[in-house]
């Protein structure tokens, strides 16, 4: 009772007018029968965060993901999760934590590849969580949830990890700052469309408004992907609906499912270019000079102290080097996810002695090479963690220790 | 006349902030000053306790106006309310604020223990505030002070929709609005407009209310040049 009186309650006005106007095909706002509200896509400021503006609804997905032990009967897979968190702030309806039906909904599509997040068949796979906030409720939670949590899985990288140690199961994360983290695989974009009925059944809408949800008679979503494969109908109770209209409703849901994939991809698109114009934009732009470099193998370090033999002035050039490392990087580490890592060395040396391009095998051994030991001038204490496992036979560049501020922060910078 | 006056503070009809002394209570002698809302008497300050501005009505109240989308309940404002629950003395009446309100069976005109109307649950009730408090439910009336109904009372057919206490404001001001200007030049309609942030359009053609539901809606930001210029862009769509 207490919160009984925040309800907002439809008026018996709006009832019968919402429901008059739609006799004669109009919709309060304006909109058309199947019209959907503008979707505002906001990715951007972080990787795996989205939020998403259909009209009135915001809500905002985040995605994280850790290491865990997998099911027993399903050991060479990943897992997907999604939590949805109804804040008392987007309606004062809700009660915190109660859980949606959209998450559940949401929770059942088999749309992210999960055999590619196992790293350790039957010992570490990777669970991928979607949290969901829902910032504001003006109607429709389903498909705008659904689509922030599209969004960000798309935005999404998580950390590149390879299994190495003494037995060849001990799992490395490596920081992102050394090896560009990974996006995840996504087979296909399953889009929620929602229908609202309303007068025994004869009268459909799509994405209905807050107060045309509180008025309406039934509700039904259909999960439709750009292929026009119709991945999940659900329509919890209401009322009951002729099969022509469920039939022509799927038909307009997957007009608009190509429609909003579209829109996803393209802020999806948008963003990624954005990302790595930032990483290549800060460096001066110049033809990146070829190394000369003494062959010296870099030995097992345990004090993680790096001796100092050539000059600074060859630091501005190693800058430049590293600019070419984002892109080569990601390539390097797509080509591993696509084999999953067993053997520790011969994926180490793989990756490492891979050639792309034109560049010699010195060259590129340097390049991989290189970040890492400028960041071990950085950042000693992370040599540690990486050497063990690692092939000890890489060319490596010797730079004097602290490198001046303002490159500092370069370096930093581009790695993320 | 003149010298007893207080000098304006500087602020009348500018925003104020929090903390912002608005008066100086020192220099003044024998005056009665009325504080509305957002003031609050400081030792020998009147300082501001909310953010907006700063309004006086001759010649002594000063308040504080802002617009947001909860209501403060004030007495003699003109609110729109819905019925939520009936007891066998009140309404229980949802107006918008922390608070349900109670609106007498008895405050009707020529109302008696016999011809108690009967509202159901979700009744849209046009209503005065009587008594608010912030320790008190509020309480309503559907009576004028002098009795007499004056367009009080439910509301019915029409549509309703909700918008910030300072739109209503500006819905209310005299000269009309422009938005309403403009509207009324080419629709007829009626209106009731609460100051807790709801409205109410009724019109024979349910375009019209589509229409001019969704014009007010949109002029909330818009200064009074853009919204006659927005007002004519719909006409223009629709005819």
């Amino acid at each position: 009772m207490s919160m009984d009186h925040l309800r907002w309650r439809p008026t018996v006005n709006e009832r019968d007018f919402i429901e008059r106007v739609l006799q004669s095909d109009l919709r309060v706002d304006g909109r058309n029968s199947f019209d959907f509200r503008t979707l505002k896509i906001t990715l951007g400021r972080e990787d795996g965060m989205s939020e998403v503006q259909l009209g009135e609804t915001r809500v905002m997905a985040y995605v994280t993901a850790q290491l865990v032990q997998p099911y027993r009967d399903r050991p060479n897979e990943g897992t997907l999760a999604i939590f949805t968190e109804f804040s008392p702030m987007a309606d004062p309806a809700f009660e915190a934590g109660h859980p949606g039906e959209s998450a559940i909904e949401l929770g059942r599509s088999r749309a992210v590849d999960m055999e590619s997040l196992c790293v350790v068949a039957g010992k570490q796979v990777w669970s991928v969580r979607v949290d969901l906030h829902i910032l504001d409720n003006g109607g429709n939670l389903i498909d705008a949830a659904n689509i922030a949590a599209l969004a960000a899985l798309s935005t999404f990288r998580r950390p590149e990890c390879t299994v190495g140690g003494d037995d060849g199961q001990q799992v490395i994360v490596h920081d992102p700052e050394v090896r560009d983290p990974i996006p995840l695989t996504i087979h296909h974009m399953p889009i929620a469309v929602t229908f609202a009925y309303f007068g025994e059944g004869n009268i459909v809408v799509l994405d209905p408004t807050y107060k045309e949800e509180a008025v309406m008679g039934g509700r039904m979503t259909a999960t439709i992907n750009s292929n026009g494969d119709v991945c999940a109908i659900q329509k919890a109770g209401g009322e009951g609906v002729m099969s022509g209209v469920i039939m022509q409703c799927l038909r307009i849901a997957s007009v608009k499912a190509a429609d909003i994939t579209s829109k996803i991809k393209k802020a999806v698109d948008s963003y990624t270019t954005e990302k790595d114009l930032k990483k290549v934009k800060r460096l001066p732009v110049s033809v990146p000079q070829k190394i000369h470099v003494t062959d010296v193998t870099m030995e097992n370090k345990g004090d993680g102290e790096l001796e100092t033999q050539t000059q600074t002035a060859k630091t501005p050039s190693d800058v430049q080097q590293i600019s070419k490392d984002p892109a080569p990087m990601v390539e390097a580490s797509s080509e591993e996810d696509a084999q999953p890592v067993t053997d520790s060395s011969n994926a180490e040396a793989k990756s490492t002695s891979n050639p792309h391009g034109a560049n010699g095998e010195s060259d590129e051994a340097q390049e991989i090479g290189s970040p890492k030991s400028l960041k071990d001038a950085i950042k000693p204490k992370h040599k540690r963690k990486k050497k063990s496992g690692r092939i000890t036979s890489y060319h490596c560049l010797r730079i004097s220790a602290p490198l001046p501020p303002p490159q500092r922060a370069f370096l930093q910078d581009i790695n993320k | 006349m003149e010298s007893r006056r207080p000098p304006p503070s500087p602020f009348v009809e500018n925003y104020v902030v929090p903390g912002d002394v608005v008066l100086d209570l020192s220099e003044m002698t024998n005056q009665t000053i009325k504080l509305g809302a957002g003031l609050r008497q400081e030792c020998d300050t009147i300082q501001a306790t909310s953010s907006g501005k700063l309004r006086l009505s001759k010649p002594n109240k000063y308040w504080v106006e802002s617009s947001q989308k909860r209501y403060t309940p004030s007495v003699e404002d003109t609110v729109l309310g819905i019925v939520v629950d009936t007891k066998p003395d009140n309404f229980l009446v949802d107006i918008k604020g922390p608070n349900l309100a109670f609106l007498p069976v008895l405050a009707f005109e020529g109302g008696t223990r016999r011809n108690i109307p009967k509202f159901e649950i979700g009744t849209l009730i046009y209503a005065r505030v009587v008594k608010a408090n912030s320790i008190m439910n509020p309480e309503l009336s559907c009576m004028d002070a002098t009795g007499k109904a004056a367009e009080f009372g439910q509301l019915k057919d029409g549509y309703m929709f909700d918008t910030s206490t300072g739109m209503s404001r500006m819905l209310l001001s005299s000269p009309t609005c422009p938005v309403l200007e403009a509207l009324g030049k080419k629709l007829s309609f009626e209106i009731a407009v609460g100051l807790n942030g709801r409205v109410w359009v009724n019109a024979p053609a349910p375009n019209t209310v589509i229409l001019v539901s969704n014009a007010i809606i949109r002029s909330e930001s818009l200064s009074g040049i853009k919204q006659r210029a927005m007002v004519e862009n719909l006409l223009q769509k629709l005819t």
